[in-house]
C-alpha cells in the first residue's frame, strides 16, 4: 500500500479544498461574526497547503531515518509471492479485517452474536495460517468466552439472533 | 494534605480497585509481551471495560496496564530481537546481544528494575510539577489555551520520526475529523452529509481502537509469523541489579529526567523517550564502542526513560486536557467519561482522586517487580500462542468493544474505517499519533480559537497581548518554523563544505 507522495499529496489537496468549501457554504450564525465556518476553512486551507508541499517533495529528506526503524523484525522480509497478479491479491488480504467488521455490522442483528463472531474468528484465523484443527475449536469457543465477559459480566446488549446463549 | 492522602487511600483500598488493578496488570504484561500488540492498543481495548467500573477503578486499570505493557515489551525484545511494543524497539538489538552472550537474566532484570524506578520517578515528577502548574493555569484565558493547544499539536509533529510536513498534514486530518457533528460554535450540523449517526461526531475511542488495533491486524495479514521462543532456564533475575544501580546511577537519573521531559511534551511518548535516551547514553558513554555488542548501559538509561514518560505524560493531560502521548489521549477520554474533566480545578476540587492516581502509579510500579519476574519465567509459554489465535480474539474485542461504547453499530463502522485510514497512513509515512492528537484536541482547539476571535472582535492583536500568551505564541511559532530552519541549515551546510573543498 505504499503510494507515491504525489498521489497522497493530491488527495490531501482535494480533501482540504473540499473541507474549506464545505466550511464556506455553512450558514452564518446571526449576530455572531465568527461562526462554525471559520475552523473548517482554516483546517482545509492548511491541509491543502500541506498536500501541495508533499506533492513537491518538501520535507521528504526528513523521512530517510524512518526506514531504519523496524517496528517488527522481519517486516522488511515479507514473503515474495510469485507473479505480479498474485502479489496484488496478496496485498488485498490486508482489507480482510475491516471487511469482517463490516460483515459483523450487517449480519450480527440477524445471525446473532455467537454465529457472526464464530465466522469472524474462523476466517481471521485461517487467513493467518491456522489449520482447521486449530481454527475450528477457536471459532467454537472464543465467542462464548467473549460473550461471557461482555454480555454477561459487563451487560453489553449483544444481539441474540438465531442462537441464544445458555445464560 | 494528610486528610486528602487518607481519603485517597480509602478510595483505592476497595476490592474493586485491587482486583481491577491486578487483572489489568496481568493483561498488560501479556499484551505487551506479544510482538505487534502495543501498549497503546492494550489500553485502547480496555476502555469499553472501564465503562462499567467506578472512576478510580477505571483509571487504575489504565495506569496498571500501560505501565506493565511498556516493561513487558522488553521480554521478546531481549529473547527474540522482536520488540513487543515500539517503546522497546530502541534497545532490542542490544538486549538480544546480551542474551546471546548468556546474560539474558541481567538484560531482563535491568528491564524490570529500571522500569520500576523510572515509573516511580515519573510519578514523583507528576506530583511535584502538577500542583504549581495548576496554580498558573488557573489564570489562563482562552488565548493562552489556544496557544497551548497549538503548541501541543506542533510538538506532536516535531517529534514524529517522519517528514514534518506529513506530520502536520496528519494533525490537520485529525482536526478535520473533529469538525464532524453538531458540537461546534454554531450548533449546526457540519460535515454530517445528512447521516444522523454523524450528528454526534466521531468518538475518539473507536477511532483510536481502529488506528491502533485493527490497523495492526491488517499489517499482521501481510507479515510473516515471528519465530517461536526457545524455552530456557533462567537464573536469578534480580541478581546484580543493585550493583548496576550504583554503577550507572548517573545514567539512570539522566534517563529518568529525559523520559519525564519527553513524556510532558504532547504527542511524544515512551517510544520516543527510549530512542532519545539510548542515543544519549551512547553519545555520553565512556565506552561507546561497547554499544551494540551486549552492553547494559544503554538498557539502563532507555529502560529508566520509557517508563518515566508514562507517568509524566499525565501532567498535561490532567492539567489542560492535552495528551502527553497516545496512552494519555485514551486516559483523557476515560477521565471525561467518569466526570473527572481535566483542568486545573481538578487539583483543588478532586484532590483526593489525584492523590489516588499518584498512589496507584506507585503501587503499579512496585507490583511490576514481582509480577515482571513471574512474567519473564512464563513468557516462553505465553509466546507459544500463535498469532492466528491472538489476532481473531483482538478482532472480536474490537467489534464488541466499539459497539459497547455507545451500544451502537456505528461504532463498529468507525473502527473499521479508522483501521483502513491508520493502515494507509502508516504505510505512507504519515504519523498516526499526530492525527490521534488532532482528533482528541480538535473541539478544544476550535472552542478556544473561536471564543478568542469573538472576544477580540476579529482582531489578531489580543492573541499576543497577555504576557503568558505571548510566550506560548512565540514557542508555538518557533515550533512551526523549526523544520524550515533545519531544512535551510541542511541546504546551506553542503554548499559550504563544497565551497571549502573547491578552495
Amino acid at each position: 500500500m505504499r503510494l507515491p507522495d504525489s498521489v497522497t499529496g493530491s488527495f490531501l489537496v482535494a480533501l482540504g479544498a473540499a473541507a474549506a468549501y464545505g466550511g464556506w457554504i455553512l450558514p452564518p450564525v446571526p449576530g455572531q461574526p465568527v461562526g462554525p465556518n471559520v475552523f473548517p476553512l482554516v483546517i482545509g486551507s492548511g491541509l491543502a497547503l500541506c498536500g501541495v508541499a508533499i506533492v513537491f517533495g518538501i520535507g521528504h529528506s526528513f523521512e530517510e531515518e524512518e526506514e531504519l526503524i523496524p517496528l517488527e523484525d522481519g517486516q522488511a522480509a515479507a514473503p515474495p509471492p510469485q507473479g505480479r497478479l498474485e502479489s496484488k491479491l496478496y496485498g488485498l488480504r490486508a482489507l480482510l479485517p475491516p471487511a469482517l467488521l463490516l460483515f459483523y455490522v450487517l449480519a450480527a442483528d440477524r445471525l446473532g452474536f455467537i454465529i457472526t463472531a464464530a465466522i469472524m474468528v474462523y476466517v481471521t484465523s485461517t487467513a493467518l495460517g491456522a489449520k482447521w484443527k486449530l481454527a475450528l475449536p477457536l471459532a467454537a469457543l472464543s465467542p462464548f468466552a467473549i460473550h461471557l465477559i461482555f454480555g454477561k459480566l459487563l451487560r453489553v446488549p449483544l444481539p441474540a439472533g438465531l442462537l441464544p446463549t445458555p445464560w | 494534605m494528610l486528610k486528602t492522602l487518607l481519603d485517597a487511600f480509602a478510595l483505592i483500598s476497595t476490592w474493586e480497585v485491587i482486583i481491577a488493578m491486578f487483572a489489568a496488570s496481568v493483561y498488560g504484561l501479556v499484551i505487551g509481551s506479544l510482538p505487534g500488540l502495543s501498549a497503546t492498543m492494550a489500553t485502547a481495548l480496555l476502555v469499553p471495560v472501564t465503562f462499567y467500573l467506578s472512576p478510580i477503578a477505571a483509571i487504575a486499570t489504565i495506569v496498571a496496564a500501560s505501565s506493565m505493557a511498556i516493561f513487558s515489551g522488553d521480554i521478546p525484545g531481549a529473547l527474540l530481537r522482536i520488540p513487543g511494543t515500539p517503546a522497546s524497539a530502541a534497545y532490542a538489538d542490544e538486549a538480544y546481544a546480551m542474551t546471546r552472550k548468556g546474560q539474558a537474566e541481567l538484560a531482563l532484570g535491568a528491564g524490570v528494575w529500571f522500569s520500576a524506578i523510572g515509573g516511580i520517578a515519573g510519578v514523583l515528577s507528576l506530583m511535584i510539577l502538577a500542583p504549581p502548574l495548576a496554580e498558573i493555569a488557573l489564570s489562563f484565558s482562552t488565548y493562552e489555551y489556544f496557544w497551548l493547544a497549538l503548541l501541543g499539536l506542533m510538538c506532536a509533529t516535531l517529534v514524529a520520526r517522519s517528514s514534518p510536513v506529513k506530520a502536520i498534514a496528519g494533525m490537520f486530518l485529525g482536526l478535520l475529523v473533529s469538525c464532524i457533528g453538531i458540537e461546534n460554535p454554531g450548533g449546526v450540523p457540519r460535515f454530517t452529509f445528512g447521516l444522523t449517526d454523524l450528528f454526534g461526531g466521531i468518538e475518539p475511542i473507536p477511532a483510536l481502537v481502529g488506528v491502533f488495533a485493527v490497523a495492526q491486524v491488517m499489517r499482521a495479514m501481510l507479515t510473516p509469523e515471528p519465530p517461536p521462543l526457545p524455552r530456557r532456564k533462567f537464573g536469578s533475575i534480580m541478581a546484580g541489579q543493585w550493583k548496576l544501580t550504583k554503577q550507572y546511577h548517573w545514567q539512570m537519573t539522566r534517563g529518568n529526567i529525559v523520559g519525564i521531559i519527553i513524556g510532558v511534551l504532547p504527542g511524544a511518548g515512551a517510544d520516543m523517550a527510549a530512542w532519545v535516551s539510548y542515543a544519549m547514553s551512547k553519545r555520553f558513554s565512556k565506552e561507546p564502542e561497547k554499544f551494540g555488542t551486549g552492553h547494559v548501559e544503554g538498557l539502563v538509561e532507555a529502560g529508566a526513560s520509557n517508563n518515566a514518560s508514562i507517568a509524566s505524560g499525565w501532567v498535561p493531560s490532567l492539567l489542560f486536557g492535552i495528551p502527553g502521548d497516545t496512552i494519555a489521549a485514551i486516559a483523557i477520554g476515560v477521565l471525561y467519561m467518569k466526570g473527572l474533566n481535566p483542568g486545573p480545578t481538578l487539583f483543588t476540587e478532586k484532590a483526593s482522586s489525584m492523590y489516588a492516581i499518584y498512589l496507584m502509579f506507585i503501587i503499579a510500579n512496585i507490583m511490576m517487580i514481582p509480577l515482571g519476574i513471574v512474567m519473564i519465567r512464563v513468557a516462553a509459554y505465553i509466546l507459544l500462542a500463535p498469532r492466528s489465535t491472538v489476532m481473531p480474539i483482538i478482532m472480536l474485542c474490537c467489534a464488541v468493544g466499539s459497539f459497547a461504547i455507545g451500544n451502537n453499530m456505528f461504532g463498529v463502522v468507525t473502527v473499521a474505517a479508522f483501521g483502513v485510514i491508520g493502515y494507509v497512513m502508516e504505510a505512507n509515512g504519515y504519523p498516526v499519533a499526530a492525527m490521534v492528537l488532532g482528533i482528541v484536541m480538535g473541539t478544544m482547539v476550535e472552542q478556544a480559537f473561536v471564543t478568542s476571535l469573538i472576544k477580540s472582535d476579529g482582531s489578531i492583536l489580543p492573541f499576543f497581548e497577555r504576557p503568558v500568551a505571548a510566550i506560548l505564541a512565540a514557542m508555538a511559532i518557533g515550533a512551526l518554523l523549526w523544520p524550515v530552519m533545519v531544512w535551510a541549515w541542511r541546504k546551506v551546510k553542503p554548499a559550504q563544505t563544497a565551497a571549502a573543498a573547491s578552495r
